[in-house]
């Protein structure tokens, strides 16, 4: 899942971004209101986690402008103000979730992992693709029954390709749901990736398109 | 004797009794001297009209002799033999001392007129007691008005002093009902005047320790929310530690940790650097120079400068010593220095002076940074008000301390363009 993180508290957002990288997300951070509305404007994101207290443009007002044009990206306000009055406002606003500062840094990747499944449509926490399971919640991922241990950029990578079995998603894309901005990133990481995925999950549930990106599904295409 | 009405009416009751007894007495003394004057007159004309007749003829006799006269006359052959007596058993002396004399006859009083022929003495007597049963109704006549008064007058004060007073006993019963923290002003309407002011001074008193009450809570408010921030980056970093898969990551967690704490403790730090400045903080006063505070201020921030690569000039003459609390002081130069260190330019450049003139000792900070611009040099004195939020870990009160400390001290903080380029911080206090 890739991530915008818009939060001025230098430490909170450095700390942030870590640990949300730290458990596959990719994640990427804004410091002020304008700097939000610019790239939310010109980048897709799964999710926005949005501080309240900004500078230059309050997060409400980020999160109204995104809503005005039509925006759905799921997002998770994150505040330190807590009384009842700024939980409605910015629940009406057209935020997803609401989070009061100090958080739990479990529940905020929980939270996460509820919105982009209510984004994707899915009731089940566990995402399932013939007998290959990935449990977004435990990070645990499993083929006929027999777990399987990825790293956190392979397990990031199949779970973009779970969410929309069937769906050929391109490798720029998959660059973006892997990575944050100033990531260092080889150009044939996806390829290294899938690669290495084949390798532990078996070279007939994850299908190449050539020319064109990846795709996860019952073995029916070429290997 | 506390209540206010028992006191009056003792009072009243007092004061109607040394009236009823002053006048009484005044119309007793008054009323026997007038009695006496006109007696004694009597006395004499009867005396002398007895004298001068020679004998008593028959039918003034019976007068004389009646019992509802009060004299007796007795008349004596200047030898001493009793010639007449109106009463039967001669009293009076026989030993008649001419005009008038009081005498004793059986025991009691009586006043004595005799007048004397070559041959006879007559003398006429009376006993005082008559004139003192006259002297006496006439006082307890005087007096009795007064007696029926008192009563009334005392029962009407009971009732006035009742009705004045309980619009006080309203305002007590709504003390009594008033929750806690209730700081409206207490009802003023109908109380007499002469207790308005206890009221007023009560309900001054009382918005006084609402104000107060008003500015601790915004402060605790302002002080939890702004403690959300450290403590949301340490729950953060807590979580980095625990999920660090290597000693490198761990290393790193471990620092981001212990930034935070000193973040966190930096604020509550100021904070209570804030709390200890704020009128009513307890804060001991003493003759600090403040020369030496400026130095500590250097010292203090000396670990700072060195990583900023800045550069600090401190000036200060012999002495400028101010009444203060030291702790506060120090907390107030060192909140400038670093302040300058901070936004006085890249490398820093910070000029600091301590200067006197006259009755007032100047702590002067100048730093070469991009200044503040004339209209936000109000607000910065705000707490928790930052110029950049998020940048650095401020906590955005070194401002607010230093002003909050310089008001604390009689003494007053200006902001204005440094002739470094940068702000200048200038706090007067008046000098010992």
């Amino acid at each position: 899942m890739r991530c915008l993180l818009v939060e001025d508290d230098e430490m909170i957002g450095e700390s942030l971004r870590a640990a949300l990288r730290r458990h596959g997300f990719a994640a990427d951070w804004v410091r002020d209101g304008r700097a939000a509305d610019a790239v939310l404007a010109s980048e897709r994101f799964d999710a926005v986690l949005l501080d309240l207290g900004l500078p230059h443009k309050g997060g409400l007002e980020v999160l109204k402008s995104l809503r005005a044009r039509g925006d759905a990206t799921p997002v998770i306000v994150l505040t330190a103000r807590d009384a009842t009055a700024d939980k409605v406002a910015g629940l009406d606003a057209g935020a997803d979730d609401y989070l009061v500062k100090p958080f739990e840094l479990d529940e905020l990747l929980a939270r996460l992992r509820a919105v982009g499944r209510r984004a994707s449509g899915r009731a089940e926490p566990a995402l399932q693709v013939a007998d290959l399971r990935l449990d977004p919640a435990t990070r645990e991922v499993s083929r006929a029954g027999r777990p399987v241990v990825l790293s956190a950029r392979e397990f990031a990578l199949l779970q973009a390709l779970m969410e929309r079995p069937g769906a050929i998603l391109s490798r720029a894309q998959l660059e973006d749901r892997l990575y944050g901005w100033g990531e260092e990133l080889e150009s044939n990481a996806i390829s290294v990736y899938v690669h290495q995925l084949r390798k532990k999950i078996g070279d007939d549930r994850l299908h190449t398109v050539r020319g064109v990106g990846y795709y996860v599904g019952e073995a029916k295409g070429q290997g | 004797m506390r209540s206010l009405r028992l006191r009056l009416f003792a009072f009243l009751l007092a004061l109607a009794s040394v009236a009823a007894l002053a006048v009484g007495g005044a119309t007793y003394i008054s009323v026997r001297g007038e009695a006496d004057e006109l007696f004694d007159y009597q006395l004499r004309q009867m005396a002398l009209s007895l004298r001068d007749q020679g004998r008593i003829a028959d039918d003034e006799r019976a007068v004389l002799e009646s019992a509802e006269f009060d004299y007796v006359v007795q008349v004596r052959s200047v030898d001493g033999v009793v010639l007449y007596s109106t009463v039967p058993a001669p009293v009076l002396p026989a030993r008649a001392v001419l005009g008038f004399s009081t005498v004793q006859v059986n025991g009691a009083p009586w006043r004595i007129y005799a007048a004397a022929t070559p041959l006879r003495i007559v003398q006429v007597g009376q006993p005082l007691a008559a004139r003192r049963e006259l002297a006496t109704a006439a006082a307890v006549r005087s007096v009795l008005p007064i007696a029926v008064a008192a009563p009334i007058v005392g029962l009407a004060i009971w009732w006035l002093v009742g009705a004045s007073l309980a619009p006080l006993a309203r305002v007590v019963r709504a003390l009594r009902e008033r929750g806690v923290d209730a700081l409206e002003p207490l009802p003023a309407q109908g109380l007499p005047s002469e207790v308005t002011p206890l009221i007023d001074g009560f309900n001054a008193l009382l918005a006084r320790l609402a104000a107060a009450f008003d500015a601790q809570r915004a402060f605790t408010a302002d002080a939890a929310h702004e403690l959300r921030s450290p403590l949301t980056a340490l729950k953060l970093q807590a979580g980095l530690l625990r999920d660090a898969r290597d000693d490198g990551e761990r290393g790193e967690a471990v620092q981001r940790l212990q930034a935070g704490i000193e973040r966190a403790h930096r604020l509550v730090e100021q904070l209570l650097a804030l709390a200890r400045a704020e009128p009513g903080g307890a804060a001991e006063r003493a003759p600090v120079d403040l020369a030496h505070v400026a130095r500590q201020a250097v010292a203090d921030t000396a670990a700072l400068a060195v990583s900023l690569g800045g550069r600090v000039d401190l000036e200060v003459p012999a002495d400028a010593m101010v009444d203060g609390d030291a702790d506060a002081l120090r907390s107030l130069a060192r909140n400038l220095v670093d302040n300058a260190l901070k936004y006085g330019g890249t490398p820093p450049h910070v000029h600091i002076h301590v200067e006197r003139e006259g009755n007032v000792a100047a702590l002067v900070v100048d730093d070469a940074g991009a200044g503040i611009p004339e209209g936000e040099r109000e607000r910065v004195f705000d707490r928790f008000h930052r110029r950049e939020p998020g940048r650095g870990t401020g906590s955005g009160l070194g401002l607010a301390i230093v002003r909050t400390v310089a008001r604390a001290h009689g003494g007053s903080v200006q902001l204005s363009n440094s002739p470094l380029g940068g702000l200048r911080v200038e706090v007067r206090l008046p000098v010992v």
